[in-house]
Formats: C-alpha cells, structure tokens, sequence
C-alpha cells in the first residue's frame, strides 16, 4: 500500500483530538430524518441497525453515514404505555426503553415487545400481552433437549407453545437488526412456573430468550405501569398461587390428623373400672339393678358403658342406665339396646342385629358413683329363659364420628386450596398446544379434548 | 514499548505491544507502521462514527479461558466492522503475560499474547487465534480454501463442536490504536461466526489466501471484572467496574 505523503500538523485542525479519559462520551447521537427533516436521537448509536422517525414514523437505515429511508409511513405516533426514554430500575440495573415492536399470530393474540438499553449490560426485552410483564434475556448457550421440553441451568421446561409464527405489526424506536413490518418468524415456548424459555428461528438464525415473569409492583416501581391484579386467564408461565400452599395446607392438615389419631389413641385409651353381670328376664316387669361403686378419679373423663349378652337370640334388650354420684346424687343417664335375630329363608340362614349394645358418656366429674341400670327384655322366640348380660364400664371413649368430623374440617381447606390450585392450572394452560400436563389433568372431562 | 514521531503530525506514537507492526496516531489519525529502524505513514484511517461502546482503549480486565489462571489484559487497539445490517467492534487485547515477549505472538506458556473482544448487539465474545495448523476441521478447511459451507454445518474447534451461526462479508469501517494488520479503506473480508451450546464461540475470517480462526467464548463485562471504562453521560458507572 502507497504511503500518502505526510500532511502538515498545522493541516489538521479538523481531527478529532483523542478525548480525555474522564470526559463522559455523550449518551445520544441526534440524526436528521431524512423524509421529514426532524431529529431523530440515536441511543444506542453504533448497535443500531434501523430506528423509526419519532415524527414521520418513516423507518430509516443507519448502518451508513448517510441515513437511507426505508419505508415511509404516514401513521400517528402511537401513544405507548412506556414512552421510548423512559429509564427504570429492574434486576439492579437501569434500563432505557429504546424501541417497540407490535407483535401477533397472523393478527391473533396480540402482544407488545419494549427494548431495553443500557451501555454496559446491553439488550433485554419487556414483553406483555396486557396480563404481566415477562423480563427477557436473550441467551449466548443454547437449551438442551429433553425427554420432555428444554433444560437449561438443571432447570426443567414444559413445552407450551408448538411452531408458532409471529409476525411484526408495527415498530416504533430503535433496534440492533433490520426491522420490517410483516417480518414473520417461528416461535415456540417452553415454561416452567415464573419462567419462560422463548425460540425464535428464521432462515438459518435461531436465538433463544429466556424470560422471567415480574412482580407487578416491581414493574410499577420501575416503569411506573403494572399489571391487572388478577388476570385470568394465567400467563403460561404465571406460578399459581395456590400450588405451594396448598402442599403446604395438606402437609399442616396431614400433621393435624396425625395428632389428632395420636391424642385419641393416648387420651381415649380405656381403663376398665367395672365388669359385673346381670341377668334380664325377658317379657318380665322392667327390674332396676345397682351395680358399683365405681371411682371417677379424672376432674372429668368419658365413660364408656357396653353391655354383652351371648346369649342373646331373636330377643331385644333395653338398657337404661343411670350413674349417681354418691356424694351430690347427681344422675347421670344414658341409653343402650341390644337386639339380635336370625333365621333363614330361600338365601340360606341369616342373622341381623348385634349382640352388644356400646354406650358413651362424654363428659363426667370426678366421683364415686353407682350405676343403676334398668333393664327390660323381649324375646320372640317361644320358651326363650333369661339372658345373661355382661356390663363393663371403662373409663375413657373415642367418639369417632368426632374424630372424622375433625379430620374433615381439618382437610377441607387444604381441599379447597387444592380446588382452585387445579382451576388455575388448567386456566393457564388452555391456551397450549400441548394439552394438559401434570396437576390440570386431573379430573378433565373427555369431552374437553374435543374443543378445538 | 516503543515511542516515535508520527510521520505526518510529529506527534508522539507509543508502540506497546512490540508483536503489534500498525498504531493509528491518537491525533491526527494516521496509520503508522514500524519499518527496520524507522516508520511510515500508511495514510489516514477513516474517522471513528460515534458508538455508546462502554469500552475504550486502555479498559484493562482478566480472563481466564479454560480455567488456566486468569490473565490480565488491557485494550490497546480496535477495528470496527461493517457488514449490510449493522456493524461491530473488535477490541485488540494484550495480555500482561506477554509485556516482555518481544515481538513474538505468544506470551509465556506459549499462549497468545493478544485477544479479541467482539462487541455486537450488546454482548462480548472474547477470543484469541488458534493456529490455522491445529484446526482438523474439515468444513473450516474448506472455508479457507473459499468454498462455501453453509450455515448449520458443524465444525470441531479445540473440545468444542460449534455450528456455524453466520456468514457474511465484512468491510473495515474504520480503527484505532494499535493493530496487528493495516487496515485499508475499503478492506472486505469473509466472516464466519460459529457457536456451541455451551457458550463457546469462534470466528473465522479470511483475506484472500489468508485465513485466521479465533476461538474463545461469550463473556460479561462483570465476569472479565473490567476497569476503566468509558464514562457515557447520563449512565451510571456499573457497580463491578467501579473500581
């Protein structure tokens, strides 16, 4: 290569002098638009490919010192819920919105995209489609594949969107490529809960963006919009809020059963105080016997009364029982029947009935006490003698209709949590093209599939 | 380290890296190159169009490439590129290691001297060249050899399989400071960028008969802990190069 010949210094008034190390460079560059003759203000000068004319809207190629128009367009500028300049704080750092794209499926499912600049953390995205805002990174790995959906960090993604094509609809701003309108690429998705891992791919360019679904207060915070509290349907990668408390309700509700079983078994267990017999005559006059004394030494405990009849054939008993505190001769009463029958017929022999009769005292104070039962009898069969009763008082009772009715109220709201944690995970993902996955196949109604 | 008169301007032209043949005067933007005991002028570099790059010559930083130790470095040099959709910034390296090499291309332990720190839509790559020699690949062989290989063909650079992400012609758009080539006006060359799904990538460039294969990987300003970076008005300093 020829070497020019060396100019004079004085000659160079009109090169730049190297600027000082603590001079800051400026931020923007201002550029003509060369349709309407506005300036146009380039913030990430030197990345950007194409910026639209805030004025003109008309979109120009700054690749080359001269600014060519691409397209002109006539159209008002849209107003914009983030308007291009507007700076926020997210993930620790400040990002300036710079450009905006409307995006759809064909005119379908429109969503809106913002790009995100700073100088030294480079691009993000901001995308909402109205119920949230999802913060994109775009990746420099790739996912990788796996039995089901994407891995990437040891981090599981379930497919949800399947060969999607999103097109542009309109573009505001400035952007680092060649952006059109009516530009299409293909797009699948992938999610877990709070995530979203996007594929675009076109020609041989494939990129992958990984998005994470902001807190609405963190948006408003930073970009001073949010999100309508509760959007419904979920995003597809919208957490459900009731997932984890619902494990967590079960997991509370299953210790309480345990406890509840546990405290039965301990506090219920019975100590036999009494067993004596008596004999009932059936048909006879109804005879009143005192057993006991028996000692109630708990300030207050249940009892339980079972009488036994072996004996007992095609006959009923009653048995009234009474127990009298010696001291105050506060009575105490309670009721208990036994009755057993048998036979048979065409089906063979039969019996019904039981030959025990279990009577519970749920609350009775300390004392000595005598139990004074008394009894009457029927039998059917004729020639049928006395039955021998056996009657047993135990200290202590399970009332296990209690128990199930605790345990009930106890895993209803765990129940209910789980409801609606199933109604938000189908909600969220009705749209996919994958159909249901995991919790929101549970209890789908065949004719479901048949939808689309 | 070397110090002379720029042929055109007389102002003083600091050669650091002496492996490094062309610096472009800070002033009046002359390309300069060392000739035996002398200099020359190669004529005048296209002006610089302004960039919000957050690098800038002197931005020092360290990486360590394969778990090897991090090296420091510091940038001396930069060639901006322009393709038909956009432009980059390659940033020229030298290492600290290699202060002391004398002219020779590879520093201590015989790794490069110098590094590349690719800048395009806002990510880092940073690379060093690989003798052409140990590149098996047959798809970069016949790159070299100017046959097309198209994009999606794999190509096997050091441990790594990498696809071929892109091809395009380059033009030099312009440079600054020190140079391991002169950088003509209206320079073009065949680009190839390649990548893997770990995060490493490489580039292959060729000039002509000439063909260059630089490997390495996609970097943060934050993990290369870099310094000195240029102060851009209206933006905060990020917090990990504060220092």
């Amino acid at each position: 290569m020829a070497s020019l010949p060396p100019d004079p210094p004085a000659s160079d008034t009109d090169a730049p002098a190297p600027i000082a190390a603590d001079t800051p460079a400026p931020a923007v560059k201002p550029l003509s638009c060369p349709n309407c003759g506005g300036t146009v203000e380039l913030r990430a000068a030197g990345y950007t490919v194409s910026v639209v004319c805030q004025y003109c809207s008309s979109l120009l190629d700054v690749t080359h010192p001269d600014v060519m128009v691409i397209k002109r367009y006539q159209e008002a500028a849209a107003e914009l819920e983030i308007p291009l300049g507007t700076r926020g704080v997210l993930k620790g750092v400040e990002w300036e919105a710079i450009g905006w794209l409307a995006r759809s499926e064909g005119g379908a499912y429109p969503w809106e995209e913002y790009l995100l600049f700073n100088p030294y953390h480079g691009y993000r995205w901001l995308v909402t489609d109205g119920r949230g805002w999802t913060f994109g990174t775009m990746l420099t790995r790739l996912p990788g594949s796996s039995y089901q959906g994407m891995t990437l960090d040891d981090q599981a993604y379930q497919p949800f969107f399947a060969e999607g094509r999103a097109q542009v609809d309109r573009v505001l701003g400035e952007f680092y490529w060649r952006v059109a309108v009516g530009e299409t690429v293909r797009t699948s998705d992938y999610v877990r809960p709070g995530f979203m891992l996007s594929f675009e791919g076109s020609g041989d360019e494939a990129n992958w963006t990984l998005g994470e679904l902001l807190d609405p207060g963190e948006m408003r915070g930073a970009f001073g919009v949010g999100a309508p509290p509760r959007s419904w349907p979920p995003l597809p990668h919208q957490p459900s809020p009731y997932g984890g408390i619902a494990s967590s309700a079960f997991k509370f509700a299953g210790l309480a059963v345990l406890a509840i079983l546990l405290l039965t078994m301990v506090f219920g267990s019975s100590r036999e105080l009494m067993r004596q017999s008596v004999t009932v005559e059936p048909d006879a006059q109804a005879k009143s016997v005192t057993l006991g004394p028996l000692t109630l030494d708990r300030a207050w405990q249940a009892v339980t009364i079972s009488a036994h009849a072996p004996a007992l054939d095609n006959a009923w008993i009653d048995l009234d029982y009474a127990l009298v505190d010696r001291a105050t001769q506060a009575s105490y009463e309670a009721y208990g029947a036994a009755e057993r029958y048998s036979g048979s017929d065409s089906d063979g022999a039969w019996t019904e009935g039981d030959r025990s009769a279990t009577t519970k005292m749920a609350m009775l104070p300390a004392g000595n006490y005598d139990l004074v039962v008394d009894l009457a009898g029927h039998n059917w069969q004729p020639g049928g003698g006395a039955v021998d009763v056996e009657i047993v008082v135990a200290r202590g009772a399970r009332f296990w209709s209690n128990i199930v009715l605790a345990i009930i109220l106890i895993l209803l709201p765990a129940i209910w949590l789980f409801w609606r944690h199933l109604r938000f995970e189908q909600a969220r993902q009705y749209a996919s093209d994958l159909g249901p996955t995991g919790v929101a196949r549970l209890f789908q109604s065949s004719g479901d599939d048949d939808d689309d | 380290m070397l110090k002379v008169a720029c042929p055109n301007c007389g102002a003083e032209v600091l050669f650091r890296s002496p492996a490094l043949p062309v610096k472009v005067c800070d002033y009046c933007r002359t390309a300069v190159t060392r000739i035996g005991e002398g200099v020359r002028s190669l004529g005048k570099v296209a002006d610089l169009p302004f960039d919000v790059s957050p690098i800038r010559i002197g931005t020092r930083g360290r990486f360590d490439q394969n778990a090897s130790g991090a090296r420091a470095f510091e940038v001396i040099g930069r060639v901006r590129w322009g393709w038909t959709d956009g432009s980059w910034n390659e940033w020229l390296l030298m290492f600290d290691d290699a202060i002391g090499a004398g002219d020779s291309p590879w520093a201590a332990g015989g790794r490069p001297a110098h590094g590349w720190l690719g800048e395009a839509m806002g990510q880092f790559m940073l690379t060093v060249e690989i003798p052409f020699d140990e590149v098996r690949s047959t798809n970069i062989r016949r790159l070299a050899k100017g046959e097309k290989v198209a994009v999606g063909a794999e190509a096997r650079i050091g441990d790594e399989v990498m696809t071929i992400a892109d091809i395009k012609r380059a033009r030099c758009i312009s440079s600054e400071g020190e140079l391991p080539w002169p950088t003509p006006l209206g320079w073009t060359i065949d680009s190839v960028d390649l990548r893997s799904p770990s995060g490493a990538c490489a580039s292959v460039q060729r000039d002509g008969q000439e063909t260059s294969v630089y490997a390495g990987r996609y970097v943060t300003l934050d993990e290369l802990g870099v310094t000195g970076l240029r102060a851009i008005e209206g933006w905060a300093m990020p917090r990990f190069a504060a220092g």
